[in-house]
């Protein structure tokens, strides 16, 4: 059954639409990300033209994120007082994000920044990823006693002037590297159109030393935060979300995404790990090859000014 | 003034010698674009009838139709990838402004047997004509990006020709269909019917016609440009909605 979706102006299948959401939604409940960096991709290869698509996301982002983030919050595993330092930062980064996101796309250069955007940061976390978890098996494999990291660990930029004390994390530290996160992780956000929780959760853990039962409920209110702020600065400024699509996208992603939660409880942390960093490297691989590999087409049009999708 | 008006008296004296009008139209004047639009065909149809008050009580051809559509006018680029250092990136792009979003030829012979190429010329009849008028660039990449912007558009349908488009079903009545896919742009289209006989424009005639969306697809594109602010936060509502009732609907 074909849907017409009026920002975007074009009719696409609604099973097709509601199926991809489903699949990314599943994949998402699976690993306990927003499932933006599948999502956005996606959508382009069918022929989305890519502001539509990245804005539509963060639509679709936030609704897969609150369901999850609600929950969290009933159990008390979100430490408010981090979120609002991370929340607010991530908006401010947002708003560079956005402007940023139309200056590209009036040079014409937003495409490629949208996969370079993905080549880098998904290609750099998914090695990561994968080498972690890589490591964690074999020494499984060995019969070695793998210790989680300390939280009271230190690193050098905790001890930074502005230090707070945020108390259900149980930490003591400087706001600058809080700050400097939260900004990074709200421009890329809306650059991209993704939450950027596979990146917020590892650096909770890792930088900020933020324990592992307050992480993923954290990281999932600053991804509603920042994603509702970044759909609401995307239709000022680009015009291009398209809530029909959204919907459409967020009516498969959260039935998904609970098929995917009761299905991750079958599988062990590292191999959730291990599989989610090798379907972030398959997408970054896919950019990287769309950049490197001489294009079908060298020339490419798209419609500029007002209401147009460029 | 005075060779102004001694052309007035010859088209007077010549005009209606060739005494020949069309009668034309189009099968829907407003094509709504709602929820399940997957595309539409148009009908254009006319006929060729003697002129009121002509010498002849019937036309004589052969008759030639050529049918140019128009859709709504929009500014567009082309733009041109390169490699540098090994990644292609949009290295160069050529402005395109009042190009039109869809343009359609259709005759009933090739063009070139109706008429003159330079004919043709005058009335703005091709493709890359089109592009090259729009064009804000030098006379070089007029032509280069011009053509391929017309090629990305043919590829896509918005362009076309179709030199069996229009079809006689008697010696003075025609009909051409018109497609428009899902993707074709909202806005008002001319069709604009051109007459020939023996490589002679005779007549010509404009029908418009106009795609738009209705109900809730035109709501949601005017709350969109309209109140982007109010239709921001209805789409964050929206998605905090389905995502709580995701979360209730599934609780275990």
């Amino acid at each position: 059954m074909q849907i017409y979706l009026p920002i975007a102006e074009l009719s696409m299948n609604l099973f097709f639409l509601v199926g991809i959401g489903g699949a990314v939604g599943f994949l998402s409940g699976l690993f306990g990300v927003g499932g933006g960096f599948l999502l956005t991709p996606l959508l382009i290869f069918s022929g989305v033209p890519a502001p539509v698509a990245v804005a539509s996301v963060t639509g679709q982002v936030v609704a897969a994120s609150t369901s999850g983030a609600l929950s969290y919050y009933r159990r008390g595993q979100i430490d408010l007082h981090l979120s609002i330092y991370l929340v607010l930062s991530g908006i401010l980064g947002a708003i560079g994000g956005v402007a940023t996101f139309s200056l590209l796309r009036a040079a014409g250069q937003l495409d490629l920044f949208i996969s370079l955007g993905f080549l880098i940061l998904l290609g750099f976390v998914g090695t990561l990823m994968l080498i972690e978890s890589v490591r964690v098996w074999f020494r499984r494999q060995q019969g070695i006693v793998v210790r989680e990291r300390l939280p009271n660990q230190h690193n050098w930029f905790h001890g930074l002037p502005w230090r707070v004390r945020f108390k259900k994390s149980k930490l003591y530290i400087s706001v600058i590297p809080v700050l400097a996160l939260g900004t990074a992780i709200g421009f890329v956000g809306s650059l991209l159109g993704i939450g950027g929780g596979f990146i917020l959760v590892p650096a909770l853990v890792y930088l900020l030393r933020v324990p592992g039962n307050m992480v993923i409920g954290t990281s999932l209110l600053q991804v509603v935060a920042m994603m509702a702020a970044t759909t609401i600065l995307h239709a000022i400024s680009s015009q291009t979300v398209d809530i029909l699509l959204a919907f459409c996208l967020m009516v498969g992603g959260t039935v998904g995404a609970q098929f995917g939660a009761s299905a991750g409880k079958y599988l062990r942390g590292e191999q959730l790990r291990a599989m989610l960093a090798v379907l972030v490297l398959a997408v970054a691989i896919r950019f990287g090859l769309s950049l490197v590999l001489t294009p079908d087409d060298i020339y490419s049009m798209a419609v500029v000014g007002a209401g147009g999708v460029a | 003034m005075r060779a102004a008006f001694l052309a007035l008296l010859l088209w007077v004296a010549t005009g209606p010698a060739l005494a020949e009008r069309l009668v034309t139209s189009v099968s829907r004047t407003e094509v709504s674009i709602t929820s399940s639009f997957s595309g539409e065909t148009l009908t254009l149809f006319g006929n060729i009838e003697p002129e009121a008050g002509a010498a002849l009580p019937y036309v004589e051809g052969p008759y030639h139709i050529i049918i140019i559509v128009t859709g709504p006018l929009q500014d567009r680029v082309a733009r041109r990838k390169a490699n540098f250092f090994g990644v292609w990136l949009n290295s160069q792009q050529v402005t395109f402004e009042n190009f039109p979003s869809y343009f359609h030829v259709l005759s009933d012979a090739n063009l070139t047997n109706i008429t003159s190429p330079i004919a043709l010329a005058e009335l703005n009849m091709l493709p890359q004509q089109q592009a090259r008028h729009a064009a804000r660039a030098g006379w070089w990449d007029t032509i280069t990006f011009g053509d391929e912007l017309v090629r990305l558009m043919s590829e896509q349908s918005l362009f076309g020709v179709n030199t069996q488009g229009v079809v006689f079903r008697s010696n003075t009545f025609y009909s051409a269909q018109v497609n428009l896919a899902s993707d074709a742009p909202p806005g008002p289209y001319i069709a604009h019917t051109y007459l020939f006989k023996g490589g002679q424009l005779i007549t010509e005639k404009s029908d418009g016609f106009s795609v738009r969306k209705i109900g809730f697809e035109r709501f949601l594109g005017l709350a969109a440009v309209q109140q982007p602010l109010l239709y921001g936060i209805c789409a964050v509502i929206l998605a905090l909605f389905t995502g709580w009732l995701g979360g209730v609907v599934f609780r275990r």
